[in-house]
């Protein structure tokens, strides 16, 4: 669908101004249309439809209403704000209970929120967006570009990451959560960026994007409109991974104390629980380790599922199905697939 | 022959591009790390000349000489190619030789649970493939999904937790009993095991579900393919089918993979065994960051990074010995 | 005694290998038929080419002759395989251990695309090996057979078995797998587009290759096809399908001269040849009904000219043209003066006559 923007130039000078820019006009409004059928309208009726995508949105959803609205209602964490050592549960002004500095634990999940959720999109937009960059034009452009692109992901892919990042958050001490997401990803692109190359490098072969470049359309224009359009799914999928690795790498690195970090931060409240305050040993105590535990594996998790979803609501066999688009013709198709034929 | 020129000739730029890097780390610091370890000494009432003492030392032991900044970095080379990787700024001890003692553990506790997920992954795989649509599929995938999404950290608190804790089946910490004598008896293996179970456990249950989900991919999709069926008609008995034919053809794929994670899990060591305080080479690191300790840091990253890259240059240089479609002339990429 | 052998190979009508009473192929608990009611016979020692085009159901045919339809069709109906010595076979009352005996045995078959049908990283000789050793026949002497088969095609039998699939080219990786289904001396060879992923000089040189191996093992075969003129040259009579039964059947020349049906007719004419110009060349309108909304009557009345009441009400049966030649048209006749072939010259513009068979 997205080729017809390209011919629209073609039917040449004779046409005056106004013509083309009304036919402009129409795709453009087309396209818009197009874009809300294929990217929102018919994806939200597999996301109802699929158990998992519905799920993993919900999560999401409430992380970034406890992000938004949360640490607004709910007083900061600090020392002292509650008696020291609460159970979960056992009064209300600290509903999952203190540590033994007398900080409110649910004021530390909260407020760590907002940051976490920063460092996450920071880590994964970038990631995402190096590795569509460099594995398009790679892949597109081929030849020396190629080379050169392909040589440096080689070597960045095979710089252990985690690594990489400890040494690098040492001597740059990152504050802000959106460098240290990107610092997370600094090589994680890598991977993401190789498979995009050999999915772009299949895609140059189909006759859409072929024609366009016979027609003498930019490299920057095919690729923002007829390839990327088409990895879209992927890219989205691959979003959602490079998001929970961010969770993980990231609340892995305030647990070890490499990164500086306040007192809302879930990797230091597992680290001080845990390395400070001795939770597991069986003073029971062990709730200070298990509170900052619930919201890491909900927030990768609700990653997951998304991710999954993804993958089912772009593929068009079940979108097809779901959105109750000709049904029947669809059942022929695969009767057709086992009669076989050429 | 070219193939393994070029994989080798990658793999060895991939290593000068890590050394590059600690070398640029080092210098660009603002300052230099002399200044960030010049301040951290001046919060210990230390006199002026003891600090410059101490300095000199730490210049010494970080290899840092007083020259222009290319023959600083052909010196650090130099001195990296006879195996120099500087002194511990703590301890004075050479770096490598810190490495050289703790490596051989994380080696051991890496490669082991990476052969158990593969393992578990294959057959578990394989199954979940064979039962297709079954409630047995249903619940190991929502079960591969549910563990693949908890950090292997957060797995290892669990453990410790319900494990070492409350029941004290296994050791919290530690690679071996204190004061063993380190010889290759039965009860010291065993003893090393038990302290290892752990670690090994908390990597193994929240990997192996994820590769399972690939296992289970690939079978499927071998299952369709035209030669199973053709090998049906045939009239070869289901065993063959399944191991020549299916298995065989959908572990290969993650032959590359197998390797490659030996080298990330031991690079992501550091988490892993400061949880469990065992001093491998990734404890060496977690060390090393307490106190910043730059020479140790860095030589610890560059063995990570030597490691990871023999891993896969390993997978690359002998995967067309496992798929007889790939010829080393025409090889396809190792990811 | 050379002459009686030669006489042996003539393809018998009195003497079917496989006989197709009412096979009907269902999926969607029994909805949708894509094999409907065939009733059927393959000579011995004859090669039969079934036509079709693709969604036709022409492969459903090939399949139900070792009952090995892909799930979740449903295959019903007879299916009754006459070995040379011995008594009648049901196929479909078989157990599966007699069904494995039977496949490839007695009847096997050969796929489109051989690329996909050899396991990638084994190779080819362990492939007839397995063959052998699945089917307890003696490994040494199945593999000089083997090799036999190979030299018969062309190939170089020690390289071949010794390469991985990938070694090969397309087409001595179909060679292969024709030597492959012939290693255990089956009655029947079903062929299902064997040369379907070939280039044209390939297609030909393999059915002459085919042509000498039935001479020598006294083959019989069924090919599946969509190419008309490739199969004319060698099959001995033709099975037309269209909306998964055949409409007509005949011998091979009675067919390409003097087809009874209009759907065969109008195959015909929109094959190229080289009689007729390019511009004679006519596609037929419109397109094969799928399973779920095949037309009441006869399946083809949408798209035939020639098409009355009749048609779109009943189905036809199928009338016998002339010798062992049925084709399943009210209209047979009329057919033949309509419907012109355009690569024959003695039929001209004929006028519409009107009139029930």
């Amino acid at each position: 669908m997205q080729v017809k923007h390209t011919d629209s130039d073609t039917d040449g000078e004779e046409f005056v101004f106004e013509t083309q820019t009304s036919t402009v006009e129409t795709s453009r409004s087309e396209r818009l249309r197009d874009f809300y059928e294929e990217f929102i309208y018919k994806p939200g009726l597999v996301a109802l439809d699929d158990s998992r995508t519905l799920i993993g949105g919900v999560i999401l959803f409430v992380f970034i209403l406890i992000a938004l609205i949360g640490t607004r209602v709910y007083p900061a964490p600090v020392t002292n704000q509650v008696e020291r050592s609460l159970k979960p549960f056992e009064t209300m002004n600290a509903p999952l209970g203190s540590n033994p500095s007398g900080t409110d634990l649910l004021a530390q999940v909260i407020h760590a929120t907002p940051s976490m959720l920063v460092l996450v999109t920071a880590g994964a937009v970038f990631s995402t967006f190096i590795a569509v960059f460099t594995g398009t034009v790679a892949g597109y452009k081929g030849g020396r570009t190629d080379r050169v692109i392909t040589t440096i992901s080689d070597i960045a892919m095979s710089i252990p990451g985690l690594p990489l990042v400890m040494v690098l958050a040492v001597t740059i001490k990152p504050e802000n959560p959106a460098v240290v997401g990107i610092l997370l990803t600094i090589n994680y692109w890598s991977g993401l960026g190789r498979s995009i190359r050999s999915q772009v490098l299949t895609l140059r072969e189909e006759s859409y994007v072929e024609a366009s470049r016979t027609m003498g359309v930019s490299t920057r224009r095919i690729l923002t409109k007829d390839v990327i359009p088409n990895l879209m799914p992927y890219i989205l999928v691959n979003f959602a991974f490079a998001a929970r690795y961010c969770i993980f790498a990231g609340v892995g690195l305030y647990y070890l104390g490499v990164l500086p970090a306040d007192l809302a931060n879930w990797g230091l409240q597992l680290d001080s629980a845990y390395n400070d305050y001795s939770a597991l040993v069986g003073s029971g105590s062990e709730y200070l380790v298990i509170v900052p535990m619930i919201p890491i594996a909900l927030l990768s998790l609700s990653l997951v599922l998304l991710a999954q979803g993804l993958d089912r609501i772009f593929n068009p066999r079940v979108r097809t199905r779901l959105a109750g688009e000709s049904e029947s013709i669809e059942e022929d198709d695969d009767d057709v697939v086992h009669t076989g034929g050429v | 022959m070219r193939y393994y020129a070029e994989r080798v000739a990658r793999s060895v730029l991939t290593v000068w591009a890590a050394v590059t890097l600690t070398f640029g780390i080092l210098r660009l610091m603002p300052g230099g790390p002399l200044v960030q370890l010049r301040g951290q000494l001046s919060r210990r009432n230390m006199s002026p000349e003891e600090i410059e003492n101490q300095i000199a030392v730490y210049r010494e032991r970080l290899n840092l000489v007083d020259a222009p900044i290319h023959e600083q970095y052909i010196a650090y080379l130099s001195n990296l190619l006879q195996g120099d990787f500087g002194q511990s700024l703590k301890e004075g001890e050479p770096v490598l030789q810190l490495i050289g003692e703790a490596l051989p553990w994380t080696v051991f506790v890496m490669t082991v649970a990476t052969i158990l997920i593969f393992a578990i992954a294959i057959v578990w795989g394989a199954l979940t493939a064979y039962k297709e649509g079954s409630t047995f599929d249903k619940v190991s995938s929502v079960a591969g999904v549910l563990l693949g999404s908890i950090p292997f950290y957060v797995f290892a608190f669990i453990l410790l937790l319900f494990l070492a804790y409350q029941n004290k089946f296994f050791p919290a910490s530690g690679r071996m009993t204190p004061l063993t004598d380190v010889e290759l008896t039965v009860g010291f293996i065993i003893d090393v095991l038990h302290h290892a179970a752990l670690p090994i456990a908390s990597v193994v249950v929240v990997q192996a579900g994820l590769q399972m989900l690939s296992m289970r991919g690939n079978s499927i999709q071998v299952l369709g393919e035209d030669y199973v069926r053709v090998a049906r008609l045939r009239g070869l008995s289901d065993r063959r089918i399944s191991t020549r034919y299916v298995a065989r053809n959908a572990i290969l794929p993650m032959y590359t993979g197998f390797l490659t994670l030996i080298g990330f899990n031991i690079g992501n060591s550091v988490i892993l065994e400061q949880v469990f305080t065992y001093r491998g080479i990734g404890y060496v690191m977690f060390d090393a960051l307490e106190v910043q300790d730059y020479s140790v840091l860095m030589g610890v990253f560059l063995v990570f990074t030597i490691v990871l890259v023999v891993a896969v240059l390993i997978a690359d240089l002998t995967y067309s010995w496992v798929d007889p479609r790939v010829k080393s002339g025409d090889a396809s990429e190792a990811y | 005694m050379a002459s009686t052998t030669v006489e042996t190979r003539e393809p018998d009508s009195e003497d079917p290998v496989v006989e197709l009473r009412n096979a009907s192929v269902t999926y969607d608990d029994g909805n949708s038929y894509v094999l409907d009611h065939v009733s059927m016979d393959v000579h011995r020692h004859e090669v039969i080419g079934v036509i079709g085009e693709s969604g036709s159901g022409k492969s459903m045919l090939a399949e139900s002759m070792l009952d090995s339809i892909p799930d979740p069709g449903v295959l019903r109906g007879q299916v009754r395989y006459n070995p040379s010595e011995g008594e009648p076979i049901d196929v479909l009352d078989l157990t599966t251990e007699e069904l494995r005996q039977l496949r490839w045995e007695e009847i096997s078959m050969v796929f489109q695309g051989a690329m996909s049908s050899f396991n990638p990283t084994m190779r080819v000789g362990k492939h007839f090996e397995e063959t052998l050793s699945a089917h307890d026949a003696d490994i040494d002497e199945g593999l000089a057979f083997a090799r036999e088969l190979l030299q018969d095609l062309y190939l170089e039998p020690d390289r071949v078995l010794n390469s991985y699939p990938h070694e090969l080219s397309g087409g001595m990786q179909q060679r292969a797998l024709i030597a492959l289904s012939l290693v255990l001396e089956p009655e029947l060879l079903v062929m299902d587009e064997p040369t379907a992923a070939l280039d044209l000089l390939m297609q030909r040189s393999i059915l002459r290759l085919l042509r000498e191996l039935k001479e020598k093992y006294d083959l019989t075969m069924v090919f599946i096809t969509h190419d008309l003129p490739l199969i004319a040259a060698l099959a001995d009579r033709l099975a037309i399908m269209y909306a998964f039964h055949p409409v007509e059947i005949g011998r091979t020349e009675e067919i390409v001269q003097n087809a009874a049906h209009p759907y065969t007719r109008a195959l015909l004419n929109s094959t190229p040849n080289l009689d007729a110009p390019i511009e004679e060349m006519v596609p037929i309108p419109g397109s094969q009904p799928a399973p779920i909304n095949v037309p009441d009557g006869c399946a083809y009345h949408p798209r035939c000219p020639l098409a009355d009441e009749q048609c779109r009400s009943s189905k036809p049966d199928y009338v016998s043209v002339s010798d062992r030649h049925t084709s399943a048209c009210y209209h047979w006749d009329d057919a033949r003066d309509e419907i012109a072939l355009n690569y024959s010259e003695n039929l001209g513009d004929a006028a519409r006559s009107g009139g029930d068979e």
